[in-house]
């Protein structure tokens, strides 16, 4: 489904970011995508006590939200087995766009990571992935969150492959082929153990 | 956490209320919601530029106070603050070039690793920032100024091979 639309009514959004100004930024973006219930915290605190009082629907958390960041907050709503929002869409917000950076918002458990500065399309965009594309939540020992297997990385021969796969190249033929006879004795003499 | 160790992995389906919804019918239609959303950032504006003033006036005066020798101690902590804010709104609101150069500030305050910074490296940065929010200049693209631009990425590398180790920093160098 192409960019489909995303209904924010009566939805409860939690905004978590130090920054008043971006705060208001992000909330007025909201609004403007018509999201009526828009919740703003400065500090993981707020977060928790948010939590404990009411149901969220989504978060949007700030990586380097203090005091020990957003990565560290978001494990900790995981991990928590009595909190019933433990398995909200959490949209971790950061400036830090490194594959490492990302890698680690994922293995704590986040959906979804936005870049900022934010566009609105790109929030948008986001929110409506996240909508549209639910995925299993994985309960192991180490990690509780949604299936981090969810990229399709493209498929042999072409098969489903998508525009922006790499394709794989490979050598010219150089010589003549070998014949499928001298082909199945290199087999078999593998097999038997033979050189 | 209550997880037993040694216990298998589970998976299992969950459909979030946010996902029910969000699925509802009845949504703003996504080119209307961007263009609401754009309106309301354009409608900032005003709002924005009185708090940049405030946000780049708060940064000159933190210079000169520890220029003056008068700075809090957690003077680069609070410019750190400051740069991270522009940073993440300045392109959003427009502001391209300002997140540009907020940006390597802010990178150049995180790789010298908590080490003190120069001070004059640091004043640089703030007057490109004023630069940056000028009327001829909030639109332009780091690119578009590749003197600038490169300018200050070679501050930014100059200022990390040079920092210096937090005990040997009680004044700021540069002055």
């Amino acid at each position: 489904m192409a960019n489909p639309n995303i209904n924010l009514r009566d939805l409860m959004i939690l905004i978590a970011d130090p920054s008043p100004y971006l705060c208001m930024l992000v909330h007025g973006i909201l609004r403007g995508f018509g999201a009526n219930k828009v919740i703003e915290v400065r500090h993981s605190f707020g977060v928790i006590e948010t939590l404990v009082g009411q149901k969220v629907d989504i978060l949007l958390c700030d990586s380097r939200l203090p005091p020990h960041g957003g990565l560290s907050l978001t494990r900790a709503i995981r991990r928590n087995t009595e909190n019933e929002n433990r398995t909200m869409p959490i949209l971790i917000m950061t400036s830090d766009t490194r594959e490492a950076a990302i890698r680690n918002a994922r293995d704590v458990g986040a959906n979804m990571v936005v870049a900022k500065p934010l566009s609105p399309a790109g929030l948008y965009d986001r929110l409506a992935w996240v909508a549209f594309n639910p995925r299993q939540f994985v309960d192991s020992e180490t990690y509780f969150g949604p299936d981090r297997r969810f990229k399709i990385e493209g498929y042999p021969g072409g098969v489903g492959r998508r525009k922006g796969d790499r394709v794989v190249e490979v050598a010219e033929e150089v010589g003549p082929a070998l014949a499928q006879d001298d082909i199945d004795s290199l087999f078999n003499a593998a097999r038997t153990g033979q050189n | 956490m209550s997880e037993k160790p040694g216990r298998e992995a589970r998976t299992f389906f969950v459909d979030t209320r946010f996902q029910r919804l969000a699925r509802r019918p009845g949504g703003v239609p996504r080119d209307q919601a961007i263009e609401n959303a754009q309106a309301k950032i354009d409608a900032g504006q005003p709002e924005f530029e009185a708090w940049l003033d405030g946000q780049l006036h708060e940064l000159v005066d933190i210079v000169r106070q520890v220029q003056a020798g008068t700075a809090d101690p957690a003077w680069s902590a609070a410019i750190a603050s400051h740069c991270r804010q522009l940073r993440d709104v300045g392109t959003t609101m427009g502001f391209v070039l300002l997140t540009f150069v907020a940006n390597n500030l802010c990178e150049m305050l995180e790789s010298t690793n908590g080490a003190q910074c120069n001070l004059e490296l640091i004043a640089c940065h703030v007057d490109a920032l004023l630069l940056a929010r000028q009327e001829q200049y909030r639109k332009l693209r780091p690119e578009q100024l590749p003197e600038l631009t490169a300018g200050l990425r070679r501050v930014a590398e100059f200022a990390e091979s040079t920092s210096i180790a937090p005990d040997d920093a009680g004044t700021p160098s540069g002055q």
